[in-house]
């Protein structure tokens, strides 16, 4: 209708205006994690910084020490006071607990206050003032400014810069921050975007969180929107709560530390919503349940979670517009199946409201509507094929099984409909899988086919005997049929014996046994004999070649039967024998060994033949030395040339 | 054209027959007999096809090693190359053939498989 084609393309650019801006977290602490980082926080302390560490970190999770008055003794006995760097661990670590003063002896007063110069690091300026702060002594903020700002520019890295907005957040807001506060889009400008997804600093994770907690801190304090455009908030987000087990205490410091700073500063809180279980529901578990908090799993009690609007994925048709859940004991709660959805995947877009400064409150959620399958008039009947009138029918109901059985030969088809319906609403369904089972119990095989809808929902197979003979390699028996009835959305799959059917093919096509169908067999090792008897059988050139050489003359009149002459000619045999040998039985390191024995015995052997025969030859054939080294001569000097 | 061709090839056979000695022309026997078993083997495998591929390679690779090292001997021991191998002589080109071949054999059974 048309107003519901109106409605359909306002959804759409709807959710077109939203999938502008559709990042959503895709890593988060979960309740266990942030156990975690509590019980690491928890841990006793090896010195002050680790004291520091688990003190402020616990603090910062809004959790307090175990043993507080331990913790404060702890502090004052580990304290050096000629250390700056010690000082400020003390310093923080006794504000953060409840009651712990440490006495400030005048002496330590002036050396904090001698840290704050240009000639300091931007660290050592970091922890004087804080603990200038933490001890609730005068500090002149004008003083840090300009100290600041000067080792700025000396030291141009991440580390030193964000402890440089740590340190202006602590100073007087009458101050001049501005300069510093800008500090904070230079950083950001610094961060990677890897893919999209992260943004974080190629110094590491550390060096992010701590940014993030001292962006935050400054922004806070001075009352100015951090320059962080919301996608970029998601995409620290994932950066530092991506990495679940951590290296350190001081990453865990600073992991909470940031969270602490994402949960709670005047302008960015991101949301995390994530279904309780799997996003779905059906009759007997209506309720779809979401859990809405922030990035440390703290449920945001005072917000609105609305569902925006939700549809059919398969028809697209919208069921939902503008719903509102309920909060029960921390989560979000709504009845989907009293709106009567029909079985399928729903897109839900859902928003989160009721505070200006959430970020990724819009959420795309998929929910899945299962429900149960009831089968209806499952009628059998067997037909024959020159008659198209069946004869009677039988009704089966589910899920019992036909008394008779069914008798199907050659000449007949079988045939089989049912409906399959969603029991409570009584909606035709058309499951992923409608499967007809045939199964021979005396011979094991089994055949399945596909049963398939026609246009008005009613599923029909038939079963055509002759024509699917090869299928069942026409062994007649007793075959048992199953339906077998699934589908992701469906709660209740059904295998379901519903009938015996004999199936009777002509006899002579018969196979005697029935050869299980082998893939798997290893093929039969290809025989050596095959191949070297077509060696032997096919060599048409060997003819040819022993009349050439006979005609040549080649003959073994020449043959001295020196025995180094008989042992090379052994010896020789014997390696072409080991050839063959390590063909058929022997492996590459066996024949080597045996090569090696016969190969040397032959060389031996060979070079006495060969030498012999080379005196022979010169003997008959002698050779004018004179002329062999004229020429000699003449090829050297033709060389000079 | 192709009587010139017929009497070129005639007076390079007659050439042949005349100056070249016996032992070349064994060699060269056996060069024509390691030619045609490599042919055949080729043709077969065109014919029936390359399963087991490494059988035919092996083979295939035998004779065309074999022709390769029978070609060096040769070489080698034609008198009228005398002055391009002058430390090798006759005997030590065969002992070389043998002990290339013996190498060569090794390598071809291991693949023939």
């Amino acid at each position: 209708s048309v107003s519901n084609q109106t409605s359909t393309i306002v959804l759409l650019v709807f959710m077109l205006a939203l999938g502008a801006q559709a990042l959503t977290p895709s890593h988060h602490l979960s309740p266990s994690d942030v156990d975690r980082l509590q019980a690491i926080l928890s841990q006793p302390f090896t010195d002050l910084k680790s004291a520091y560490f688990s003190i402020v970190g616990l603090s910062k999770l809004g959790l307090s020490v175990a043993d507080a008055n331990g913790a404060c003794s702890f502090i004052k006995a580990n304290v050096d006071s000629s250390s700056v760097e010690s000082l400020f661990y003390a310093a923080e670590a006794s504000q953060a607990l409840a009651s712990c003063e440490i006495h400030v002896s005048n002496e330590t007063r002036d050396l904090l206050h001698a840290a704050v110069s240009e000639d300091s690091t931007v660290s050592q300026i970091h922890q004087a003032v804080s603990a200038l702060s933490s001890f609730s002594l005068p500090l002149a903020s004008q003083e840090v400014v300009s100290a600041l700002k000067a080792r700025i520019s000396k030291e141009d890295n991440v580390l030193a810069i964000t402890l440089a907005l740590q340190t202006a957040s602590r100073l007087s807001q009458q101050a001049e921050l501005g300069e510093i506060l800008e500090e904070i889009e230079d950083l950001a400008a610094r961060l990677d975007d890897l893919g999209g997804v992260y943004l974080q600093f190629e110094e590491g994770l550390e060096a992010t969180a701590l940014f993030v907690s001292a962006a935050y801190a400054l922004s806070d304090h001075v009352d100015v929107e951090p320059p962080l455009k919301e996608d970029q908030v998601i995409q620290l987000v994932n950066s530092i709560f991506s990495k679940k087990s951590w290296d350190s205490l001081s990453e865990i410091f600073s992991v909470a530390s940031a969270a602490a700073a994402f949960s709670n500063n005047r302008f960015h809180k991101p949301v995390i919503v994530s279904a309780l279980g799997p996003a779905t529901v059906s009759h007997s578990q209506p309720l779809l349940q979401l859990q809405v908090t922030d990035v440390l799993c703290q449920p945001l009690s005072s917000a609105d979670v609305v569902v925006e609007s939700a549809s059919s994925v398969a028809s697209k048709a919208a069921i939902l517009s503008k719903t509102p859940f309920t909060l029960r004991d921390g989560i979000f709660e709504l009845n989907f199946m009293a709106s009567k959805p029909a079985s399928g995947y729903y897109q839900f877009s859902v928003a989160v409201k009721g505070d200006s400064r959430l970020v990724a409150n819009h959420v795309e959620l998929k929910v899945k509507v299962s429900t149960k399958v009831a089968i209806n008039n499952m009628d059998l009947s067997v037909v024959d094929k020159d008659q198209s009138i069946g004869t009677k029918t039988t009704r089966v109901e589910y899920p019992s099984k036909a008394k008779a059985s069914f008798v199907a030969d050659s000449h007949q088809n079988f045939a089989m409909t049912f409906q399959l319906v969603d029991e409570t609403t009584g909606v035709e369904l058309t499951p992923h899988q409608t499967f007809v089972r045939l199964h021979n119990q005396k011979t094991g095989q089994e055949v399945v086919f596909v049963a398939e809808p026609d246009s008005k929902n009613l599923y029909k197979f038939e079963l055509d005997t002759a024509e699917r003979k090869t299928e069942f390699d026409s062994m007649s028996g007793t075959y048992a049929l199953y339906l077998m009835v699934g589908d992701a959305t469906l709660e209740n799959p059904v295998l379901w014996n519903v009938a015996d059917l004999v199936l009777k093919f002509l006899e002579e096509e018969a196979p005697s046994t029935i050869q299980s169908k082998n893939l798997y067999v290893p093929k039969p090792e290809i025989q050596h004999e095959i191949l070297f008897s077509g060696v032997l059988e096919i060599n048409p050139p060997l003819p040819l070649f022993s009349v050439q050489w006979f005609k040549l003359g080649a003959n073994i009149s020449n043959f001295s039967l020196s025995p180094s002459s008989l042992l090379f000619h052994i010896g020789h045999a014997a390696m072409l024998g080991l050839m063959y040998v390590y063909w058929t039985h022997l492996d590459m390191f066996q024949t080597l060994k045996y090569l090696a024995i016969i190969g040397s015995l032959t060389f031996l052997a060979g070079n006495r033949m060969l030498a012999q025969k080379a005196v022979k030859r010169y003997s008959t054939h002698p050779v004018h030395i004179y002329s062999e080294v004229k020429k000699l001569n003449r090829c050297m000097s033709f060389g000079e040339k | 054209m192709s009587s010139s061709v017929i009497s070129v090839i005639s007076r390079f056979l007659e050439e042949y027959r005349s100056s070249t000695s016996t032992r070349l022309k064994v060699v060269d026997a056996y060069l024509l007999y390691i030619l045609l078993t490599g042919a055949l083997q080729f043709l077969y495998c065109l014919l029936v096809g390359t399963f087991p591929f490494n059988s035919f390679l092996s083979g295939f690779i035998s004779c065309v090693g074999s022709f390769i090292l029978a070609v060096c001997l040769r070489i080698q021991i034609n008198p009228q190359n005398k002055g391009e191998f002058l430390s090798i002589s006759p005997e030590r080109a065969f002992a070389d053939f043998l002990f290339a071949h013996t190498v060569l054999h090794l390598v071809v059974i291991n693949f023939v498989g």
